[in-house]
């Protein structure tokens, strides 16, 4: 079923309004610099280091690798057929509606029906 | 370790009961396994048919938390094919397509594979230009597959509109004669009634909760009946792999998102091939009772519910009414839901003793996990035989997505839905 997500300008709209931005997955890992084998600057991932390989494969899972729980996540999504805005909320995918911040460990997590067919 | 027919016989009518009209043994739920496979689909019974029958491994459970062919394997649209678009790729699919009818022999048991081929629609150079590739990457890998023309697609299914007025004009199709439909619900009847005859015991209503491990080994599974303990443990749960693979705190590059298919009233048999366009994003069929099973949009947001949203019929209609305008004014009767279990690159993982011995993934494949089941089920079972990759899966190991090697099964950018 399509449920509505809460737009912090617009309020409750029909979730077809939105476009999906993916679940926020933290800051982008450290990129090796092959000019001088160091960290480059900004970088926040010590499991990045100075090895290529080991930055590649850090980036690779941030970019991709997801845990995918049937509980709480926050995610990114834009009101592209409203006001414009970005931003971040909270949803179950258990029952893909918008659930309180936090998560499972805020007690947000009261439905947990996998299939509600 | 085999039985024999004798001994078969004896543990029919002994440990398990088979009443009369059940095509499977009901038997009771042990403590103990050499192996467990998670998912009663096409997948899970299909390695457990294998390795009773080709590899003498016998002491399997397969645990449904519902009930066998509840998820994908009985909500899909029932579409085979081998036209995929990479070279790892096409030979799995292309044995997977040769299968039926084998397997409709070796099960004894009618899966009702109508040949009808598929004709894929281009309405724009880049399409046209993607179909290339895949017609002559079917051709190298032997497959049949052939570039079309409008005219030749109106004399394949002359309910298209092939003039300038639908919104996206068809400029090309992709006719691949081998591919057409299969009676889900039959490989998943026939699969179960194989793999329970060859020795397996099939679970349903058992939900595994937890996994265990011990010394870098899978121990067994905590389940709502209990914990049943395993020496091989097979996740091959299609869209809920991912939610199975975090109980282990395996994080894997698959989104399960929700796909979405209905159907329409019977009419008189008029589509005698299965047609599919990615720009208006449908794939439809006509069933044997007459009725359009049509597909498929897909939300973009991981999703592990299986509703349906009223903005999809819409679509469909508007989509399967523009390029085969005869469809006006028929009526929709049934809408429903299954999960895709997507991937990066639309390629599936089969791995094995990757991040715990005795620990085997089938999972990732997104649309196409119906066709390739048996297939996967054939190779999956020997992985888990022999402990060794077979040739044939070592391109879809997990690690390639840490290696940047990504398989680029899609020549297009994929069109979820309206959102792209």
């Amino acid at each position: 079923m399509t449920f509505r997500l809460t737009c912090p300008v617009c309020g409750k709209r029909d979730v077809y309004e939105f476009t999906y931005g993916g679940p926020e997955r933290g800051p982008r890992p450290a990129e090796a610099d092959p000019a001088s084998g160091s960290q480059a600057a900004g970088g926040s991932d010590p499991a990045a280091g100075s090895d290529p390989a080991a930055a590649a494969e850090a980036h690779f899972r941030w970019a991709q690798f997801r845990m995918n729980r049937p509980e709480p996540q926050e995610e990114w999504w834009h009101h592209g057929a409203g006001c414009g805005v970005w931003f971040s909320t909270w949803r179950d995918p258990a029952t893909n509606r918008e659930a309180p911040p936090g998560g499972a460990e805020a007690g947000g997590h009261e439905a947990s029906g996998r299939d509600s067919s | 370790m085999s039985p024999g027919p004798l001994g078969r016989l004896k543990s029919a009518l002994g440990a398990g009961v088979l009443r009369p009209g059940r095509l499977w043994e009901e038997r009771p739920l042990r403590r103990h396994y050499d192996v467990v496979i998670i998912g009663g689909g096409i997948h899970g019974l299909a390695t457990a048919w294998y390795l009773a029958k080709d590899h003498g491994v016998r002491d399997i459970a397969v645990l449904e938390s519902e009930y066998i062919g509840f998820g994908g394997s009985g909500r899909n649209t029932a579409i085979v094919r081998a036209n995929q678009r990479t070279q790892e790729n096409v030979p799995l699919y292309d044995e997977g397509l040769k299968l039926w009818p084998i397997l409709t022999d070796e099960l004894d048991f009618n899966l009702m594979f109508h040949n009808c081929g598929n004709l894929n629609l281009a309405h724009s150079e880049a399409a046209v230009a993607a179909f290339r590739l895949s017609v002559n990457t079917a051709n190298f890998c032997g497959v049949r597959s052939e570039l079309v023309d409008p005219q030749q697609c109106k004399e394949l299914v002359p309910a298209l509109d092939v003039s300038d007025r639908p919104a996206h004009p068809i400029q090309a199709g992709m006719y691949h004669p081998p591919g057409g439909v299969v009676r889900h619900d039959a490989v998943v009847w026939g699969l179960a009634r194989g793999a329970s005859q060859h020795g397996a015991s099939i679970h349903q209503g058992v939900e595994v909760q937890a996994i265990d491990t011990e010394g870098g080994r899978v121990t067994g599974v905590r389940t709502s009946a209990g914990p049943i303990g395993c020496r091989k443990l097979g996740i091959m749960a299609g869209g809920y792999g991912p939610a199975i693979a975090a109980m282990l705190d395996i994080e894997l590059p698959v989104n399960p998102l929700t796909i979405q298919a209905m159907v329409t009233q019977p009419l008189k048999p008029f589509l005698h091939h299965v047609v599919s366009s990615g720009a208006y994003h449908v794939y439809a069929n006509q069933t044997l009772k007459g009725e359009i099973a049509t597909g498929a949009h897909m939300d973009p947001q991981v999703n592990y519910t299986t509703d349906v949203t009223a903005g999809y019929f819409k679509h469909q209609a508007e989509a399967l009414t523009d390029f085969m305008p005869c469809l006006k004014g028929v009526r929709f009767l049934r809408v429903w839901a299954g999960l895709a279990d997507m991937t990066p690159d639309m390629a599936p993982i089969l791995d094995g003793n990757f991040a715990h011995e005795g620990l085997y993934l089938d999972v990732g494949w997104g649309y196409f996990g119906f066709k390739s089941g048996p297939v996967a089920g054939k190779y999956m079972a020997e992985f888990m035989a022999r402990e060794e990759a077979p040739e044939i899966l070592e391109p879809f190991a997990l690690r390639r997505f840490l290696e940047n090697r990504y398989m680029g099964e899609t020549a297009t950018t994929m069109k979820y839905g309206q959102w792209d």
